[in-house]
């Protein structure tokens, strides 16, 4: 069994010139996590997830306090918004490089990359590079896992 | 005896040169430097291997072990999160209170800790208390490092180049509690209040959500209470020996040395996370830096300078020593005050070989050397610490921002310590 036989093959995605308040809207509108950007010939160049976007509202001191337990109240930081300025940046100031596995990669091989980058989907490509599915760790869990009832 | 003077004259300023231009880590040129002195000063029989290790001063090396180990077992114990919390509780929530208790606690302890280990644990809180109460943290930020770097000259722990300076003049503990100390809290408080003044403008906002701060326990963030009680009895015992040490004759890396080792004794930490705290590279920067000046010394470039000085001391005693902190000073703004600091050791002591009173000018280099740091982000390494964390955040501290409050807070401590020092000279 391969990607290609448990990947959702409708595919969102934008373009490197969005802002990251249309890859926002975006990720509202359709529920979702994570945000492929394509060039014009829908081959990928980056990802934008809902962690890249997130993390503009996040305190700074999140990243420089190693223990934020104690923290019960987190206060004016609740209310804090990105400025206008930072919404209407392109995604490509944002997004991160695209992993990506040929749609005939094994189950296995395509869960292995996952992991090791710490992704929760995966892009899958067409021969010719385009984009053509995304399979998220339930996909691929599920597909590999199906088998085990058989034995 | 020339050539030797000159080889051991290019390797020391060579030296220098790349330390302070940045090209090459400080500590991996000082190895460099010192095994070059040795090598070069064995082939023209001038500096032996026993000559150098003797030039090495343990004592000031071992009074920094002492204390690193101290601070580095104290460090995840949450400590200092628990006084910064007290703080920013105490505050409640008014942005000028939470700037004068913040920058008390982080100079109370930097008087007795390593500066850079209380700005390094300090700012990341400060961080938080200014983000979940709604004000900007730059002032807060910018204040802990250059109260810091001023309250430490008030101590012999406080700042390394008065463990240089204390361990080669041979001044105690009190020594510094009697001369400097007075001097330092006039110093550290017109610093205060024109910080209070420069950021009156960030200081006048009004914070949105006070009540987020009263919510923060201080009780939760102290992850290992035993181990702080324990480390903070062992260090009050450190302090009192230090009060003491020159009644009974005991160096202050003795004290320092002995105290980290009954901590250790005492807490048993994890070895290897407790090392990776230490800073190695600091200690051989330190040790290798004693190596040159030894091969200098060793090569006669010293007494060379010392016949140079007899024509010195005819300047006027007392306007030699507000040079010095000027010239030290300005020096110690533009590169590290500790090779500065080593450098000019022998200066002095050859002046003092040349007759002139020297003491005074010991603590004229303490007060140049420390306060000269405020003037330059990259003039003490607390600012470098605060202005790299800041990078990260939404409020960069940029060197434009720096120099409209750091200079004039240089300015106005070097001018306070002057001026006292001219009225109190003849104590020194």
């Amino acid at each position: 069994m391969n990607v290609s036989s448990c990947m959702k093959k409708n595919v969102v995605s934008i373009s490197a010139t969005a802002t990251v308040r249309e890859a926002a809207a975006i990720i509202v509108s359709k529920h979702i996590g994570l945000l492929p950007v394509v060039d014009k010939d829908q081959k990928p160049v980056g990802v934008i997830g809902m962690r890249d976007l997130l993390t503009l509202e996040l305190p700074d001191f999140v990243s420089f306090v190693v223990d934020v337990d104690f923290v019960h109240d987190f206060g004016a930081v609740e209310t804090t918004r990105p400025s206008a300025q930072t919404l209407d940046k392109s995604v490509k100031s944002l997004m991160k490089p695209a992993i990506t596995v040929e749609e005939d990669c094994g189950l296995l091989r395509a869960y292995a990359l996952m992991l090791q980058h710490n992704l929760h989907d995966m892009l899958v490509v067409s021969k010719d590079g385009k984009l053509i599915g995304v399979a998220s760790r339930v996909d691929i869990g599920v597909a590999v896992l199906s088998s085990w009832g058989k034995i | 005896m020339i050539l030797p003077a000159v080889l051991a004259i290019i390797i020391f300023f060579g030296s220098l040169v790349i330390i302070f231009s940045e090209k090459l880590h400080r500590s991996i040129t000082a190895i460099a430097g010192g095994a070059l002195m040795v090598i070069v000063g064995r082939i023209l029989n001038f500096y032996s291997e026993e000559a150098a290790l003797e030039a090495i001063d343990f004592n000031t090396l071992g009074l920094l072990l002492g204390m690193m180990l101290l601070v580095a077992m104290l460090e995840p114990t949450g400590f200092f999160q628990y006084l910064a919390v007290l703080a920013a509780r105490a505050s409640k929530g008014k942005p000028v209170r939470l700037f004068v208790l913040l920058s008390v606690v982080t100079t109370i302890l930097a008087m007795f800790l390593d500066n850079v280990t209380t700005v390094v644990i300090i700012a990341p809180v400060t961080l938080l208390i200014c983000e979940i109460i709604g004000i900007s943290p730059l002032p807060f930020l910018m204040s802990e490092a250059l109260l810091s770097n001023t309250g430490g000259v008030a101590t012999l722990i406080g700042d390394p180049p008065n463990v240089l300076i204390g361990s080669a003049a041979g001044f105690s503990f009190n020594d510094f509690l009697v001369h400097s100390l007075p001097i330092v809290l006039f110093a550290w408080a017109g610093a205060l209040f024109l910080l209070l003044h420069l950021f009156k403008k960030d200081l006048s906002i009004h914070p949105r959500s006070v009540k987020a701060v009263m919510q923060l326990n201080p009780a939760e963030t102290l992850n290992e209470p035993l181990v702080a009680r324990r480390i903070l009895i062992v260090l009050a015992g450190a302090i009192l020996f230090f009060f003491i040490h020159h009644a009974l004759h005991v160096s202050p890396s003795l004290v320092a040395l002995s105290a980290a080792a009954m901590a250790l004794v005492w807490v048993r930490p994890e070895l290897d996370d407790l090392f990776k705290r230490i800073e190695w590279s600091v200690l051989i920067f330190f040790a290798s830096l004693f190596v040159m000046v030894g091969g200098l010394e060793a090569a006669g470039v010293l007494e060379a300078v010392t016949g140079l000085m007899e024509r010195v001391s005819s300047i006027p005693p007392l306007l030699f020593g507000v040079a010095l902190i000027w010239i030290v000073a300005v020096l110690s703004a533009v590169v590290d005050n500790v090779p500065i600091t080593i450098a000019l050791i022998p200066v002095i002591r050859g002046l003092g070989a040349s007759g002139m009173e020297v003491d005074p000018l010991w603590w004229a280099l303490a007060f140049g050397a420390g306060f000269g740091g405020s003037g330059t982000i990259i003039g003490a390494t607390a600012n470098i610490i605060v202005v790299s964390l800041s990078e990260k955040t939404r409020t960069p501290i940029t060197s434009k921002i720096w120099n409209r409050r750091g200079l004039p807070v240089m300015l106005a401590t070097c001018s306070i310590a002057s001026i006292l020092y001219a009225i109190l000279y003849s104590t020194f």
